[in-house]
């Protein structure tokens, strides 16, 4: 259990909670983004083929992993957010059992969401824990409110967190990638399915 | 508007050719002001901050900034910013001493609403007893707003830390307020050779797009986004995702560091590291620094100097590091606090080797030769 | 935003209320007060005390939008802080007192991002906000000729901080910091907009929503065009007032006395331009005569 006193180190892992009462963020614990062609597996830079290996075999021994898209993939905005959208519903597909959960948006609902069949970056954990959520990825959510999530989902549950990011990363999640457009997840599609073709 | 050629920071930063200029601080400010391609300035008359505010008036007759005008104080100045800002534009203002003050409640706030402003204060004296003269103690006030803060030495820094100011704020991953803050008159108003980049260049404008929160414009996702939610009354973990939003701005702070050695080359400038006495300086104090270690070592004695330019998010382990193998560290400051020297001692372990002073404020000088007499008069007590 | 659309492929997952949204909702076309009860509204339900005539006021305001896709809301603190988030548009509060401050530069700031595009900018509080610690900046943006439609929810008290007399509480009221009645009049608020030059100042009531949604939408209209206009909602707290929902509701019918609409000249010219009839067949109207143009 970490305390709530930030500790000049760099040494801190991110992994999977519960973690604390209130969470530290992994940034002032001396966790660094990774650069282009890399990710960060619970705190450590990797280069990004090998993160992707690690992402398939994650969701794919999962009993219960779920795809969380945020706003950015859910509203149709732009053509690209149409092709990372269709990108991640592929993905999803290609992981057997995934669940799909969406976060429509990010402000409080009143008086409370409905854990079964959304999620909401203010309280995370009511969604997890609902529906037993031991997996999960988040792609297409604005990077303030995704670092919200991860961060207390961290602190209050079990769940391994995945973060596909559209920017530079997110040090919250056990897992992240970077940079993440639609052609980056169709790249991890390819992964997942040969991953799954390996194992069998 | 005229025809722009854009170029990115880091080229505007690290690459462009320089031309060397004769102008005071408040000057190269609007000289930065120009090439950084704002949209809405906003201002309010205080001294000695005034004249840039008039400057950008002239930069937007001339086509080099969008929309600016006067509010009617600076509390409402800073909550216009805010309006601003958050419909996803590049936005400049500035203040000094009584000013920030008044306008403390939105620059606690800007942080938080991850708005990439940037806002040069010129400190002064507040009161009580009025006074307009350079003081730095309103860094004070601001160490907790979540804001980074650098603090400029001299009118060449104030052209360099605004630009590299936006270029940090503006990083998807930090998106929060910069403070250029450089003590009143001392380089507002003092005329130095300023090596400026071609006027001609303009930064690459800003794109709510990667911002890490949606703008507030009716065009980003979702349409249902409340920018700052309230979240009180309508959860079940609502006081913790408050906690967590709070540390997420200030983990914001931790993510410039990598930007700041980018684009500044690092929170610091270390000159003999090893010596036996270190000054500790930002600000107008540097300057003086300088000086008494110059005077210092041609008597004699072992003086190096540490100019710290990043005081928000301060540079814990260098400064650490820094202090292991000083006999003794002296922090001067044009302040009444000392608030530097408070930083310093709270990260070093033997801080009882850490000296606050000499602390000259109220408009006063700090003569070189006031720091060496302290040196020297420390040197002696601690033998 | 033009259009509000769900991604292909995501449709099934979105929960109902948002798919309600997006295919019943009011973007884009252009409804109004007596279009209420066919359309998925920009807001359902609120965290306010029951009956609450802020909220309705809420509601009116925001089914009489002409262009709800491109309208933008800033509100302050107090019982607004607390219910904007349930609002289907962008909003926010702004520090208290400080929204029309706000508000000028987010109308700035869309002008220069989208110069061919018309953003609606409302600011919306209560009479502390708009009266007390608000009058200075609200004052301002009136007179710097800002385009933006101020609405003040005027239930004469502070209400969300449990009930103060504001400078909009008549004269004699016993609230939590007037306990000898409240010692000087109620602030001429409209008096005050039309003096600053304010293009179109109404009052009105919750309790006539096709009136006050009418006006809304004359606000709205002549703030893109011609200058500042203000709407006060005159109605009460029936929580702090210590009335029933049903009590609370009949004070403030009694206020429909006090309902008027003030246009300048400017401003009156341009609504017979849209409307194709002179606004003064709805309303014995006060049309300045100092702002000749």
């Amino acid at each position: 259990m970490s305390t709530l006193v930030s500790l000049p180190s760099s040494s801190y892992k991110v992994v999977a909670g519960p973690e604390a009462y209130l969470s530290p963020a992994a940034a002032s614990l001396g966790v660094v983004l990774p650069e282009n062609g890399q990710g960060l597996i619970e705190g450590e830079i990797v280069p990004e083929e090998i993160v992707m290996e690690i992402i398939a075999k994650k969701l794919l021994t999962a009993k219960n992993p779920t795809l969380f898209p945020g706003p950015l993939v859910l509203w149709a905005w732009s053509e690209k957010s149409i092709e990372k959208a269709t990108a991640a519903q592929k993905l999803a597909a290609e992981v057997p059992g995934m669940r799909i959960i969406p976060m429509p948006d990010y402000r409080p609902k009143y008086p409370m969401i409905n854990p079964a069949i959304e999620i909401n970056p203010n309280h995370p954990n009511l969604t997890i824990w609902h529906n037993n959520i031991d997996v999960c990825m988040f792609i297409g959510v604005h990077c303030h409110y995704a670092n919200l999530a991860l961060k207390i989902i961290r602190g209050g549950t079990d769940c391994y967190t995945i973060a596909l990011c559209g920017e530079f990363g997110h040090e919250d999640a056990m897992i992240t990638l970077r940079d993440v457009s639609a052609e980056k997840v169709t790249k991890l599609t390819e992964v997942v399915k040969r991953v799954k073709k390996e194992a069998l | 508007m005229k025809e722009k050629k854009t170029v990115s920071p880091e080229y505007m930063i690290l690459e462009a050719p320089r031309e060397k200029k004769f102008m005071i601080g408040n000057e190269a400010l609007a000289e930065a002001v120009k090439r950084a391609n704002v949209d809405v300035v906003v201002v309010y008359p205080i001294t000695p901050q005034s004249e840039i505010s008039h400057l950008c008036g002239d930069l937007w007759v001339a086509g080099y900034i969008k929309d600016y005008y006067r509010g009617e104080d600076e509390l409402h100045v800073m909550a216009s910013m805010m309006g601003a800002a958050s419909a996803g534009v590049r936005t400049f203002t500035a203040t000094s001493g009584p000013g920030t003050l008044r306008a403390m409640e939105p620059f606690a706030c800007w942080a938080g609403y991850r708005l990439p402003i940037v806002c040069p204060i010129m400190g002064r004296g507040i009161g009580t007893p009025a006074n307009i003269q350079p003081d730095s103690v309103e860094i004070f006030y601001l160490l907790e707003t979540g804001m980074i803060i650098f603090h400029v030495e001299s009118p060449q820094d104030f052209f360099d830390m605004t630009l590299q100011a936006y270029a940090i704020a503006e990083q998807p991953d930090v998106h929060i307020p910069v403070i250029v803050f450089c003590d009143g008159f001392f380089v507002t108003h003092t005329r130095e050779i300023v090596e400026t980049t071609p006027d001609d260049e303009f930064l690459l404008p800003y794109n709510s797009n990667l911002s890490p929160v949606p703008a507030m414009d009716m065009e980003a996702v979702p349409v249902r986004m409340a920018r700052d939610c309230l979240v009180i009354k309508n959860n079940f973990i609502s006081y913790n995702a408050n906690a967590s939003w709070q540390q997420e701005v200030r983990a914001a702070q931790h993510r410039a560091r990598k930007y700041i050695d980018r684009f500044m080359g690092g929170p610091l400038e270390v000159i003999n590291p090893d010596a036996e006495v270190l000054l500790m300086a930002s600000g107008s104090a540097a300057a003086q620094a300088r000086v008494a270690m110059e005077i210092a070592q041609e008597e004699g004695i072992d003086v190096g100097m540490v100019k710290i330019k990043v005081i928000r998010p301060f540079p814990v382990a260098e400064i650490a590091k820094l202090c292991e193998k000083a006999k003794l560290i002296m922090v001067p400051e044009f302040n009444f606090i000392g608030w530097l020297a408070k930083e310093i001692k709270a990260v070093v372990n033997n801080n009882s080797k850490v000296f606050s002073g000499p602390n000259v404020f109220a408009g006063m000088t700090m003569p070189p030769e006031v720091i060496v007499d302290e040196i020297k008069k420390l040197l002696k007590l601690t033998k | 935003m033009d259009a509000v659309k769900i991604a292909p492929g995501f449709e099934k997952i979105m929960p109902q209320e948002y798919q309600d949204l997006v295919n019943d909702g009011p973007y884009g076309r252009n409804l109004s007060v007596k279009d209420l009860g066919t359309f998925k509204e920009l807001i359902d339900e609120h965290p306010l005390c029951a009956g609450c005539t802020l909220t309705l006021s809420l509601r009116i305001v925001l089914a009489s939008l002409p262009n709800p896709e491109n309208t933008l809301i800033v509100t302050c603190a107090g019982c607004f802080g607390v219910i904007h988030p349930q609002i289907s548009l962008h909003c926010t509060i702004a520090p208290f007192g400080t929204h029309n401050a706000f508000a000028s530069g987010l109308k700035r700031a869309l002008k220069v991002k989208f110069p061919n595009k018309n953003k609606d900018v409302i600011s919306m509080a209560g009479d502390g906000g708009f009266a007390d610690i608000g009058l200075s900046p609200t004052f301002h943006s009136w007179v710097r000729g800002e385009r933006l439609t101020s609405i003040m929810i005027d239930n004469e008290c502070y209400a969300n901080t449990g009930g103060q007399d504001s400078g909009m509480t008549p004269e004699g009221v016993v609230l939590n910091m007037s306990p000898l009645g409240k010692n000087f009049p109620k602030i001429e608020f409209a008096e005050l907009a039309k003096l600053a030059g304010c293009a179109y100042v109404a009052t009105a009531t919750p309790t006539n929503p096709r009136l006050l949604g009418q006006m809304v939408r004359r606000a709205i209209l002549v703030s893109r065009e011609v200058g500042p206009t203000v709407i006060r909602i005159a109605t009460v707290c029936q929580t702090n007032y210590k009335l029933s929902p049903i009590e609370g509701y009949n004070k403030a019918k009694s206020f429909e006395s006090q309902t008027f609409e003030y246009f300048t000249k400017e401003a009156q010219k341009y609504i017979e331009s849209i409307e194709k009839k002179s606004p003064k067949t709805e309303l014995n109207l006060e049309v300045g005569v100092e702002n000749e143009d």
